[in-house]
């Protein structure tokens, strides 16, 4: 084979190479770019940001100035409404976790027969979740008014009204309770929707191994909910974390700090006081702490979860 | 002991009238295997008996002591289901021991049940698994030694079988059986496969529609069937039901014709012409599908079982069938016995005759 021969047949094979190249990888890469493009553009870029511009002081106007860990030092040390924020939006997130969770299963466990008047209360208890929230916090504002109905009925037991949402002792129970309502249905659905895959002979041989009711529901029914609860303690811890709506058209974070949540309290420092730094600061701690929690449940909890 | 009484027992769906005033003795210690079609009400009675599908009247006594309205846990009754319906989130050991914690058996107890079942069904190695890691036929065998630990007076099992292979099945099938010489407990078994029927019962009960067609040891069902229904459903191939000018049926078995291509059989009560339609090789028998010239002049094909093959497609045969092998039935269908209807068995008789002169 003479030399120009070998070059040509090595041009080729790159010509071919390139092809295949051309024909066969390359497609999926385009198909997935869009995606790909809007993830980065969206998502990544807005975290590294965020990081980045949490070791800068910055009010939008001026130029970024490098502060290193001062906003950090701001956030734990100097000021004390970022521990407040937190202590809040952990109090919120057990409460709406242990609530939604414990009346989502007493009301699927309620509807899971199949008749006509349960059907109608699953349809009417999925609505809430079908409303926006800003439409919810005005219903509820009104409700929970010292002169709205649920004052009303107390005092028609002859029980002292609240002042809900306007006292720094009950806003944030009013907040929970909202929310709570609003997503109800949905949580319940999701179990209803498991509950009615558990095969019956299941509960028939328990009733032949003389189960009680309560030693069948949590030695059978709760592990075989358990994925789905898993699933809706992560979700409702995420979602719980990052509550922001229902607290701005409710109490603005009031009376006082009583409700003030970490992502409000991220976007009252850059949208009221324009600090951006320490509002960043603020996003990277959530971000972190969303890591762990999610890190947390799936290293502990996942190993109790019975998947079928 | 563990006899199992049943009265009047009706069951309804809605509107739907599943069983109606059955009654229905089950003997203590007997393998009674409870046959029929799909939706003929056996699986509702063994619910009823279990007490997980309560009957809508009737009364249900065991060992004579009225259980109707006994909690499931409490009537000493194990049940094995078609799907096992172990606890799938429970070890092997846990499903094993769930009722016996129920019943608040202390933990030496326990242990020891466990270990004495676990080693009689062979699942020893396998006590720590859980469920989804084990094969169908481990899975049955949780769901037997989970019934067995309780010490039941009796065992219910709704189609144990029918989830497992062929070979397996025919090997859990002998292993049922040698189970039940051993523990000398009353076998409440139901299946749809005459063959299981057939093989594992001490006796048979066959149903349909709701009603109890006959009940009897197998080799009483398939010498002397009281019907049609029962003549057919028992036995493969099923029995050939000719109909006769009078209006009654004839019947023979298969395995009980006499099939040639020259000899005359001059004395068999049933003697007919005909031609091969197909022949199956099963191995030890030969199976033919024969096109026969009927008595009312219309042809109609016969299933013929032999054990020779040398009869070969399209060739034109003689089938006969002596006396002693021919079943006559009425128009309602329910058996002529030479005992109890002379009569009318002579006119079924003379009915043949009469076509072949």
């Amino acid at each position: 084979m003479t030399l120009k021969s070998k070059k040509e047949e090595a041009g080729g094979k790159k010509k071919k190479g390139l092809r295949s190249f051309l024909s066969n990888k390359l497609p999926p890469y385009i198909m997935v770019a869009p995606a790909i493009i809007f993830f980065l553009l969206f998502t990544v870029y807005p975290i590294v940001d965020m990081i980045i511009l949490s070791f800068y002081e910055w009010n939008v106007i001026q130029p970024r100035k490098w502060v290193g860990l001062w906003n950090y030092k701001y956030l734990f040390d100097i000021q004390i409404d970022f521990k407040i924020a937190l202590q809040n939006t952990i109090v919120y997130t057990v409460s709406e976790v242990f609530f939604l969770i414990l009346f989502a299963l007493i009301f699927s466990v309620w509807l899971q027969k199949d008749s006509k008047v349960n059907a109608v209360l699953q349809r009417i208890m999925f609505f809430p979740h079908l409303c926006a929230m800003l439409a919810v916090s005005v219903m509820f504002s009104w409700l929970m008014d010292e002169n709205g109905l649920f004052n009303m009925v107390l005092s028609f037991f002859h029980l002292p009204g609240l002042r809900w949402l306007n006292s720094s002792s009950t806003a944030m129970m009013s907040v929970v309770i909202v929310s709570v309502w609003k997503s109800i249905g949905y949580q319940t659905l999701i179990l209803l929707s498991a509950l009615k895959t558990i095969p019956a002979d299941i509960y028939e041989a328990a009733a032949l191994d003389n189960t009680g009711p309560v030693r069948k529901f949590f030695c059978i029914t709760i592990p075989l909910l358990s994925p789905q609860l898993f699933f809706m303690l992560i979700t409702i811890t995420m979602s719980s974390f990052k509550v922001f709506d229902s607290v701005r058209m409710l109490t603005k974070g009031g009376p006082g700090k009583s409700t003030v949540v970490l992502v409000y309290y991220i976007w009252s420092y850059a949208q009221s006081n324009l600090k951006y730094g320490v509002a960043a600061a603020a996003g990277v701690v959530l971000l972190v702490i969303l890591l762990i929690l999610t890190f947390f449940y799936f290293r502990i909890l996942d190993k109790k979860v019975h998947y079928q | 002991m563990g006899k199992i009484v049943l009265k009047n027992i009706c069951k309804n769906f809605g509107e739907v009238k599943v069983l109606e005033n059955l009654d229905l003795t089950i003997e203590d210690g007997t393998f009674t295997v409870l046959v029929g079609s799909s939706g003929c009400g056996k699986t509702t009675l063994l619910r009823i008996i279990a007490g997980i599908g309560p009957a809508t009247s009737g009364e249900i006594y065991l060992n004579d002591e009225e259980i109707s309205d006994v909690a499931p846990g409490r009537r000493n009754i194990a049940m094995v289901f078609q799907n096992y319906a172990i606890y799938p989130n429970m070890t092997v050991k846990g499903n094993i021991e769930f009722g016996l914690k129920n019943n608040h058996v202390p933990k030496a107890e326990r242990e020891r049940l466990i270990s004495e079942i676990a080693e009689s069904v062979g699942l020893t190695e396998l006590l720590k698994r859980k469920p989804s890691a084990l094969s169908g036929g481990q899975r049955q065998r949780v769901a037997l030694a989970r019934a067995m630990v309780k010490k039941p007076e009796v065992f219910l099992m709704d189609e144990p079988l029918s989830n497992l292979d062929a070979k397996l099945r025919i090997q859990m099938r002998s292993e049922l059986i040698e189970l039940h010489k051993r523990l000398k407990t009353t076998f409440v078994y139901v299946t749809h496969d005459q063959v299981e029927a057939m093989s594992m019962a001490d006796k048979i009960v066959l149903m349909e529609k709701g009603v109890i067609q006959q009940q009897g040891s197998p080799e009483e069902i398939y010498r002397n069937p009281s019907n049609v229904f029962t003549a057919q459903f028992i036995g493969t191939p099923a029995m050939n039901i000719l109909k006769l000018p009078n209006g009654c049926h004839m019947g023979f078995r298969p395995e009980k014709a006499l099939m040639s291509e020259t000899a005359p059989y001059e004395n068999c009560a049933y003697r007919t012409q005909g031609q091969v339609l197909t022949r199956e090789m099963l191995g030890s028998e030969t199976l033919y599908k024969v096109m026969v010239a009927h008595v009312d002049g219309s042809s109609q094909p016969v299933m013929v079982k032999m054990t020779e093959e040398t009869i070969a497609e399209d060739r034109s045969v003689r089938i006969a069938v002596p006396e002693k092998d021919l079943y006559f039935f009425d128009r309602e269908e329910a058996r002529i016995r030479k005992e109890e209807k002379p009569g009318q068995y002579e006119e079924c008789l003379r009915c043949l005759r009469e076509v072949r002169t």
